[in-house]
């Protein structure tokens, strides 16, 4: 449920990574996470550029609640979380440069994902947000990269608000760098933006990006780890039993 | 009890309202400690509220310092008490295991506008003032700055702190000192509550684990360097420059 399709562009060539369950607004299921986390590994590798979007109208629309239903002592949600902490962490890693085009609704774990990305690309009336303390699941696990593209107090405000915010509003907050006013202009900008990127000498871009993570301090990974745990930490709980338990679909 | 602050209940969503309205619920040690009190009861609850309202009574929300307390004409430990007071307090809102949300209803003015800006989300209206004029006074801002760079980033707190004066509900808006903004004071509440029943409506488990997250995220639980800001600010308080720009703001 994960593909990939390489563009070779001006002589560079890059990976465009795709969620690819677009019936079910890609959902993320732990199988694709782990797919993602190999895939962009590879690709970091193996390519110039990097950009990670989502078949269909939208770019991810969170974890497959339906299937984390299947498990109420939270075995499927922990799998979940636990897959998408490790995505992030490889694309924020990654030597080489990653757009992300969010194009249509970017929402729940589909936002957090944003966090691994250098620039993040979507169109004005794109859905985007966290609204999973709905469900009793804690957007924590974002958390320590929300910090790191946007100010504590905008982290700290749309991590505990749970209404979804428009393209445009991402974009005056600082989580979504480039614009477009059609959603199926996201995906072409996103390319062009990563050509653009994958000229640039690959050993500056690597330092340039390994001196701002550890600009982050030494305490990056315990920060991650924090937010993983204070996650995990809810899941087959009461409340998020009892919430996540009482959706239909 | 003077309920210069004061405690309402609805279901899960608590109120503390600051209730000085004739001096614009300006900052004195007796409303402090009232707020004090009012957080004693809000911790010592079983079931504790999954939102807390911060507000004021009246047309002002906190119109800061109390300056009759901040002239020094007796005893001149009292600015240090109250400065000290409000950096605790400001530190148990923080604390406080629920979304705490500030309802600037009217003027937030130094420290008043820092306990906007300790609130995990601020709503006020286009036409309120807020602001720190405290370098127009001769005074430092310290027991707000941590809680405003917490909030907008050092680039902007240098801005906004340095250059004192007063600024629209609007602009605080634009420079994130508040996370919504309402066109007027009449459609204030209106906003409140979209913003309130949302919070109330998902888990209050999920809601206190993640700000106690944040909260370890961006140092929020060093109370240490708010009751050293308390110090500083009292020293600077006490020169004779200060002393003489708050007589003359008295008059």
């Amino acid at each position: 449920m994960i593909t990939l399709e390489t563009h070779t562009i001006d002589g560079r060539s890059i990976a465009m990574i795709a969620f690819d369950r677009p019936d079910k607004r890609n959902a993320l299921t732990p199988e694709m996470l782990v797919e993602l986390n190999t895939v962009a590994k590879a690709s970091s590798a193996d390519h110039d550029a990097i950009v990670l979007t989502g078949k269909g109208k939208a770019f991810c629309a969170g974890f497959d609640l339906a299937l984390c239903q299947t498990t109420p002592d939270g075995t499927i949600m922990r799998k979940l979380l636990t897959g998408l902490s490790a995505a992030c962490n490889t694309l924020r890693l990654s030597e080489r440069p990653v757009v992300i085009a969010a194009q249509g609704a970017a929402i729940a774990g589909g936002c957090a994902i944003l966090g691994g990305a250098d620039i993040v690309v979507s169109n004005t009336n794109a859905k985007l947000g966290y609204p999973v303390t709905k469900i009793g699941v804690s957007p924590a696990i974002s958390a320590p990269y929300m910090t790191q593209s946007v100010t504590q107090g905008i982290a700290r405000e749309r991590l505990i608000l749970p209404d979804l915010f428009s393209g445009t509003t991402a974009h005056q907050l600082g989580l979504v760098h480039e614009l477009t006013e059609e959603p199926d202009d996201v995906q072409p900008r996103a390319l062009e933006i990563a050509a653009k990127l994958a000229i640039k000498p690959p050993h500056a871009y690597a330092a340039t990006k390994g001196l701002i993570t550890r600009l982050e301090g030494d305490e990056r990974e315990t920060r991650i780890k924090q937010g993983l745990e204070t996650s995990l930490g809810l899941t087959g709980k009461q409340e998020e039993q009892r919430l996540l338990g009482a959706l239909t679909f | 009890m003077l309920e210069l602050a004061t405690l309402t209940h609805e279901q899960s969503l608590s109120t503390l309202t600051l209730n000085r309205p004739d001096a614009h619920n300006a900052l004195s040690r007796d409303m402090l400690r009232d707020a004090h009190l009012c957080m004693d009861e809000l911790e010592a609850m079983d079931d504790k509220p999954s939102v807390l309202v911060i507000t004021g009574a009246g047309r002002s929300f906190c119109a800061g310092m109390d300056l009759k307390e901040v002239i020094i004409e007796g005893d001149p430990s009292i600015p240090l008490q109250l400065l000290e007071s409000l950096a605790r307090l400001t530190y148990r809102i923080r604390q406080f295991p629920a979304v705490t949300v500030a309802r600037v209803n009217g003027a937030a003015i130094g420290g008043g506008c820092g306990m906007t800006t300790v609130c995990d989300i601020s709503i006020t209206h286009a036409d309120a003032k807020l602001g720190f004029p405290e370098v127009d006074l001769g005074l430092c801002p310290a027991v707000v700055a941590p809680w405003l760079v917490r909030k907008i980033g050092p680039g902007k707190s240098r801005q906004v702190l340095l250059t004192g004066g007063l600024i629209s509900g609007a602009r605080a808006h634009e420079l994130g000192i508040v996370t919504e903004c309402a066109d007027s004071r009449e459609s204030l509440d209106e906003v409140v509550t979209k913003v309130t029943s949302s919070l109330t409506s998902g888990g209050p488990d999920a809601l206190r684990a993640t700000k106690a997250l944040l909260n370890t995220l961006d140092g929020s639980s060093d109370e240490a360097i708010l009751l050293e800001a308390a110090r500083l600010s009292a020293q600077v308080l006490a020169t004779e420059d200060a002393q003489n720009r708050l007589k003359a703001r008295r008059k």
